[in-house]
This record gives structure tokens, sequence and C-alpha cells, in this order.
């Protein structure tokens, strides 16, 4: 039973873990709090829903609509909210307040585009396997998604730290100046930024709306409260740290729901958010030059 | 124009609380720091006042009086940490605090009744007592923004750099523009707890804390007319627009992009700034 409660719990955070991938590339690298992330989220688990009830798309192709609806509504967003701030140098508040903005107006849509309902994958959208190891049911689904995360962190960090495109990224992360003097062009590294990370959103969602098997315009709030708390512990910035932190507050959650109660995981998962905020902001695995960024001399 | 006043009463109490906790999201905003609490310390002050009268018995006023105690109590905790902290790391951190407030009161059911939250307090806060606090907060606020306080509050959201080298210590007065809104928050939660029969978790969530935000956006968070001005703008729309009921939050969160992009200081700060500058002009006009 316990360990059945672990493996469920990891299977959740790898899910956590992917979501805060893609938060933490913006908020880390690109110094901007997207409070409109869980609605590129939820967006995405709306378009991989449509695809697999409205054109019976099989679930591969559903995902990759969700992936690739999440990373269009997240580029669009940069357009639309952040890229008008960034031209005039506003503080980060401004995007903290125009993403807010951003996001009710998503929620509203979602809202009314599926008229508040919760909805449903078909019962076989996914092939239900369970395996059976060690008195252990693990599912087919489980694996997947233990895998998929595994890879897109994988490929993530390979992707910047490996790659030119990487180098680039990193560059106009470091100083968006110095990179354009370099020949940079940072609206094109920002507008490759904002889609991975709703492309990782939209991602998550399809998988969230499979484990959890219900889709609802509210899903993208919880996930956006999780993901503090993921790139907090982890450390600005770290990618390695927003999976290893998704996994903890996965495993942290579904045992305290499970052995004490709903309300206490939450207030647990949020205490530990403060106290590691007061205590150690710059998170487990953040970079050394972090400091300087959350703390005041 | 007695009938007009007693149909739209509700309207003008709900203003008037709005304002109070769009004024302590100002105090917060003015001084630059990006909390987001407000929600968290209404809440404290709505329930210990509501669980005060209806379970302890206090008479309303006590109660009130505590409430916004421990609101401020929360805050000045909170200050000394949040103080090191800078902008978004502050936002965080008081959208944690929301957070913990709003588990604990769905949550401890023996305490808070869970998510059916408090029924029957008396309503011992009309729209008079309402409007004398407000009028009250307003003239406290208005002479600390004249003052020094007000001063080294506005440069450091401008350049922090700036206030440290004119030897502005920036946490203390960031401390100080907690506590205050925290104590603002608590009575504001205080009063409408008294004033509306019942509270319940929900109100005092994610969307409290986004309506406020949005009012002080909106208005303007220089001066303390932006906050009565959007806390007046964003009550009435809603009622008036009513056939637009269902794109509400479409306005509201369109508007909050619009006047942070293209109007950055707010509706009535930008327009206090164009008269000032007029007179200005009018004035080197005379003498020229």
């Amino acid at each position: 039973m316990l360990l059945q409660q672990i493996l469920n719990g990891l299977v959740v955070g790898s899910v956590y873990g992917l979501f805060a991938l893609g938060f933490t590339l913006l908020f880390g690298i690109n110094h901007i709090m997207n409070m409109a992330h869980g609605s590129v989220f939820m967006w995405g688990a709306f378009a991989g829903l449509y695809a697999v009830v409205g054109f019976d798309a099989p679930i591969g192709v559903a995902l990759v609509i969700g992936m690739i609806a999440g990373g269009l509504m997240s580029v669009l967003l940069d357009m639309v909210a952040f890229r008008p701030l960034r031209k005039r140098g506003a503080p980060e508040f401004s995007a903290i307040v125009s993403s807010i903005g951003a996001d009710l107006i998503l929620l509203a849509l979602a809202q009314k585009l599926s008229n508040t309902a919760v909805m449903r994958f078909p019962f076989d959208a996914f092939p239900v396997v369970i395996y059976r190891v060690a008195g252990l049911r693990i599912q087919l689904l489980q694996l997947v998604i233990t895998g998929l995360a595994l890879l897109m962190v994988g490929g993530l960090v390979f992707y910047l730290y490996r790659t030119d495109f990487g180098r680039r990224i990193r560059a106009v992360a470091f100083s968006e100046q110095t990179a354009r003097l370099l020949g940079i062009n940072p609206g094109w590294v920002n507008m490759q930024v904002f889609f991975i990370s709703g492309a990782l959103a939209g991602m998550a969602g399809v998988l969230i709306g499979l484990v959890f098997n219900s889709v609802h315009f509210t899903m993208g709030e919880p996930l956006l409260l999780r993901a503090f708390v993921i790139v907090i512990l982890g450390g600005l910035g770290s990618i390695p740290g927003a999976l290893i932190a998704g996994l903890a507050i996965g495993l942290v959650q579904t045992l305290s729901v499970a052995y004490i109660s709903a309300g206490v995981a939450e207030a647990i998962v949020f205490l530990a958010l403060f106290v590691v905020i007061l205590v150690k902001p710059t998170g487990l695995f953040g970079q050394a030059g972090a400091t300087m960024r959350v703390r005041r001399a | 124009m007695i009938d007009f006043f007693f149909s739209y009463a509700s309207l003008l109490d709900l203003i008037l609380v709005n304002a109070l906790l769009a004024m302590s999201q100002y105090v917060v905003l003015r001084a630059g720091v990006f909390s987001l609490g407000t929600a968290g310390f209404a809440a404290l002050g709505a329930y210990t006042s509501a669980i005060l009268v209806t379970r302890a018995g206090w008479p309303p006023a006590m109660a009130i009086v505590v409430g916004m105690l421990l609101g401020t109590l929360a805050s000045t905790l909170l200050a000394v940490p949040l103080s090191r902290l800078r902008g978004v790391f502050q936002a965080v951190a008081t959208l944690a605090f929301v957070q913990i407030v709003l588990s604990v009161t769905q949550n401890w059911v023996a305490l808070t009744n869970g998510a059916l939250g408090i029924n029957g307090i008396p309503k011992v806060v009309g729209t008079g007592t309402l409007l004398a606090v407000v009028v009250l907060v307003v003239a406290f606020l208005a002479a600390m923004g004249r003052f020094s306080v007000g001063r080294a509050l506005d440069v450091i959201r401008e350049d922090e750099t700036v206030a440290v080298s004119l030897g502005i210590s920036v946490p203390r007065y960031h401390r100080l523009a907690f506590i205050v809104s925290g104590a603002l928050a608590g009575l504001a939660g205080a009063l409408h707890s008294c004033n509306s029969y019942t509270i319940t978790p929900g109100e005092y969530g994610f969307q409290m804390l986004v309506n406020v935000l949005a009012m002080v956006v909106l208005g303007g968070r220089t001066s303390v007319w932006g906050a009565l001005v959007g806390a007046l703008i964003l009550s009435a729309l809603p009622e008036l627009f009513r056939v637009f009921a269902d794109y509400r939050n479409v306005v509201q969160g369109g508007l909050l992009m619009l006047v942070i992009v293209y109007l950055p200081r707010g509706v009535a700060d930008t327009l206090v700034a164009r008269l000032r500058d007029r007179r200005l002009q009018r004035r080197t006009g005379a003498t020229a």
C-alpha cells in the first residue's frame, strides 16, 4: 500500500515537474513570473481533449496537438502581454499584473467554451494495460508519463547546454543588450523560450487530464500554485532542481492525502514554500549567482 | 432619493469595503513592496471578529478591534523576513501566506465551520460607519503621503539604489508599509464580516487577491486617490453592466492589461499628474 502510494506520488510528481520546468524557464531564465502559465496548461489539455473527442485522434497525436496549442498560446501571450512591457523596460511587477489579466481572459473563455462542465477523455483513449510487479499495480500510462518527463528534462538540458540555440538563450538570459551586440535576435530567442515553456505546459495538461481523467477550466490554478513551490524549492532556474522538487511535492502530496487529509496536504505544501523562501530563498539547487536576485544586501 | 439610496446601499457598502482593501494594497505598492497578502490579512480580520462575536459573544466593536490587531500582528511578524526579500519573491511568499490562511479557514472545521463559512453574524456595521472609517483612513494615508514618509516610499518605489544613497533604509520602510497594509486589511475584513451577515473562505482566495490588485493598478498606486477610484470603478462596473456578466472577467482582464501597458500609472494618477502639469504650464506662461 505504501509502495503503491509512493509510485503514484512519483508519477504525479513527474507531471508537476514537467509543468514547473516551463515555468522555471521563464521565471528563472527570463525573469518573468507568468501567472497565466496555468491557463496555458489548461488550454493544452482542452486542445488534446477536443482532438480526441472531436476528431478521434489517437492519443499520441492529441499529445502533440496539446503541446503545439500550449506553445502557440504561450507565444501569443508573450506578444500581447509581455513584449510591450519589455520594450519599455517596465519593472517585474508590471509583467505579473499583465499576465494576471491575460489569465482572467483565458479562464473566462475556457469557461464559456466548456460551459463550466468537467470533461473526460473516452475510456479507451489510452490503452489500459496493467503490469503487476512485486504486488504493485503499474499502469502503462504511468510508465509512459515518467518516461516522457525524464526525456523532456534530458532533452531540455541538452538543448540549453549543448547546442548553439541553447547558448543563445542563455546569452539573452544573462543580458539582452550584450546578446544583441553579439548579433543575436532576442525577439526570436524569447519566442523560442515561450514556445518551449508553453509546449511543456500543454503536454503536462494532456497528461494530467489522462491521469485524473478530468479536464476542467479551473485545473490550472492548483498546478500554478504548486509550480511556485516547486520552482522556489528546486532553486531559481535550476532544471534538475525543478524535476526533483516536482517529484518531492508529488510524493508529499500523495502521501499526505492518503494518510492525513487533502486539506492538510495543501497546508503542508505551502508551509514548506513559506519556510524555504524565508530560510533559504535560493532553494535547494539554486545557483550561486541567484542570491543577488533574491536577497537584499 | 431615499429609495435610490436604499436600493444601492449594499453596493455602496461593497465599494467602501473594497476601498479599504484597495488602500491596504496601495500602501505596499506605493513603497514598491510586491505584497499580495491583503486577502490573507482580510481573512484573519474577518474570521477573528466573526468568531469572537458569534461564539464568544464579544461586543462587536471590540471584536472588530481585535480582528484588526490580529491582522496587524500577522503582518508585523511577516514583515521582518519579508523586507529582506526582493520583488517577485515577496509576491510568492505572500501568495503562500494567503494559501495557508485559506486552507486553515477551509479545513479547521471546529473553529471556522469549514467551507460553509460562518453565518448569523449580527449586522452592526452600517454604511455610515464604513464611510466614516474610509474617510479617516484616507485622511491618515493622505497625510502620511505628504510628509517625509511618503517621499521616502516614493523614492524606494522608483529606484532603490537612489533611496539607499539618500540614506533611506529600504527594509525599514518596507516593513512599515507592510504592517500598515496588514492593519488596514484586517480592519476591512473585520468590518466586512460585521456588515454582510456571513463569511466564507472562498471570498478571501485568489479572486479577492486579483480584484484588489486590479483596483490599485487601474486607479494608480502613487496616491491614495488611485486606490479609491479603482475600487469605485471595479466594484460598480459589474453592477452597471449586468448584461455582460459572463464576460466580466474578460473585461477585467483586458482592462488590467491595457492599463499596465498603456497607462502604467493608472487612471487617477495620470489624470492628477496631467492637471498638475497644466497648472504649472499656465503659471509659467503667465510669468513669461
